[in-house]
């Protein structure tokens, strides 16, 4: 493992890391809807990033191959070959999945948002009183 | 200095910390590793493997077979979730899909022309990626979301009114909803059925042969494999999504006047 090559992963790994810490800090601390909205997004996307990047691996060759036969294997060694060079499929799947339900979940808080804005006249949560 | 600055500032750190502590301490599992994770050796071995037929879902991509193969209850109820969040939103836009006063606005020439050039072609290839899903990277759900940018782009350049002119309602867009997912329930008791009136056993999103059942979806097309129940699923998810998602698109993307006329009715004190 070269020096290069684990600095870059550190660096992955610590950016994603303040990233999560600085989209929570806009769920908490900012006033309107809309920014705690588009903060809750960008908290969702790293934390899927960090478990696609739990998924990846190290090969001899520069880099993985992806988790797709590029032709069909016609004999045993082939698909041991292919085992060998690419990556973990799970946490690609698992993401898949919460991909779509975050998808759906923020539809539903979009719309939840905008008659917030159409009842109350604003999407500062500090202003309204009820 | 409020004392929401101090939970947010104390939260941060403590996420940090346990991030950190996990990433040193191996609680997310080896970072990069060299080998993989047993499991995923097995999902990668089995994917596309004649010689083990019955443990294989026979589709070379790995992320669709274990979507809808191996781990295919799962993928169903997260479909549910797409639905019933979309049931929710109906819930709360109830009533408000009366176009009043239909009229021509939108963009200008130069951006309706482009979107009538571009909308098919993302359209064509929201398919393929739907329908190559068993055999290259993609599948039901991300070619079914790309087929609804365009969708999105005719709302944005054509405006809203011009999807109520060509006669595109909700209940429209949530009948086709309900046809993909009908699909998807038909393609997971598919075999169940067979074996109820032909006799012997069979399971609910049985794809290939398995242990205690002989029956089998198809695994090759012409001279392609087909990955059985994959394809189908794909197919069916990808209609499934874009009914709902162009759902969500048309409701959130409702005039002002109108909301205003259902949900503005009472004034707040």
């Amino acid at each position: 493992m070269s020096n290069v090559e684990s600095f870059l992963l550190t660096s992955i790994v610590i950016s994603l890391i303040i990233n999560t810490a600085i989209s929570l800090y806009g769920v908490f601390s900012k006033p309107s809807l809309i920014k705690k909205f588009i903060a809750l997004t960008i908290f969702s996307d790293s934390i899927n990033s960090f478990a696609i990047f739990i998924g990846f691996r190290r090969t001899s060759e520069a880099y993985p191959s992806i988790a797709v036969h590029h032709e069909i294997p016609r004999n045993v060694t082939e698909i041991h070959q292919f085992v060998s060079s690419a990556v973990d499929p799970l946490p690609q799947a698992l993401v898949l999945t919460a991909i779509v339900i975050g998808l759906a979940v923020n539809m539903f808080l979009i719309g939840l948002i905008i008659l917030f804005y159409k009842y109350y006249g604003t999407t500062n949560v500090r202003k309204v009183r009820i | 200095m409020r004392v929401s600055d101090i939970v947010a500032g104390l939260s941060m750190a403590i996420l940090a910390i346990i991030l950190s502590y996990l990433m040193v301490y191996g609680g997310l599992g080896p970072i990069a590793p060299y080998n993989l994770r047993p499991l995923a050796v097995s999902y990668l071995n089995y994917t596309y493997n004649p010689w083990e037929i019955k443990l294989s879902a026979m589709a070379p991509e790995g992320v669709t077979s274990i979507v809808w193969d191996y781990r295919g209850l799962d993928t169903y109820f997260e479909t549910s979730v797409l639905f019933i969040a979309l049931i929710g939103l109906l819930a709360l836009f109830r009533g408000s899909n009366i176009v009043q006063g239909i009229s021509n606005k939108g963009l200008s020439l130069i951006v309706k022309t482009t979107t009538k050039i571009v909308a098919p072609l993302i359209l064509v290839a929201g398919v393929s990626l739907a329908y190559h899903g068993h055999l290259t990277p993609g599948g039901g759900f991300q070619g079914g979301s790309f087929m609804t940018v365009a969708i999105a782009l005719i709302v944005v350049a054509f405006s809203i009114e011009f999807i109520a002119q060509k006669k595109i309602t909700i209940d429209k867009l949530l009948i086709i909803r309900w046809i993909g997912l009908i699909f998807i329930v038909l393609t997971a008791v598919f075999l169940l059925i067979k074996a109820l009136i032909f006799g012997g056993y069979a399971y609910i999103f049985q794809n290939m042969i398995r242990i205690g059942s002989q029956y089998t979806m198809p695994s090759w097309f012409l001279d392609r494999p087909l990955g059985g129940i994959l394809f189908f699923f794909n197919v069916s998810e990808s209609v499934a999504v874009v009914g709902g998602l162009s759902l969500g698109i048309v409701l959130l993307s409702l005039r002002d006047e109108e909301v205003k006329h259902v949900i503005g009715g009472e004034e707040h004190e």
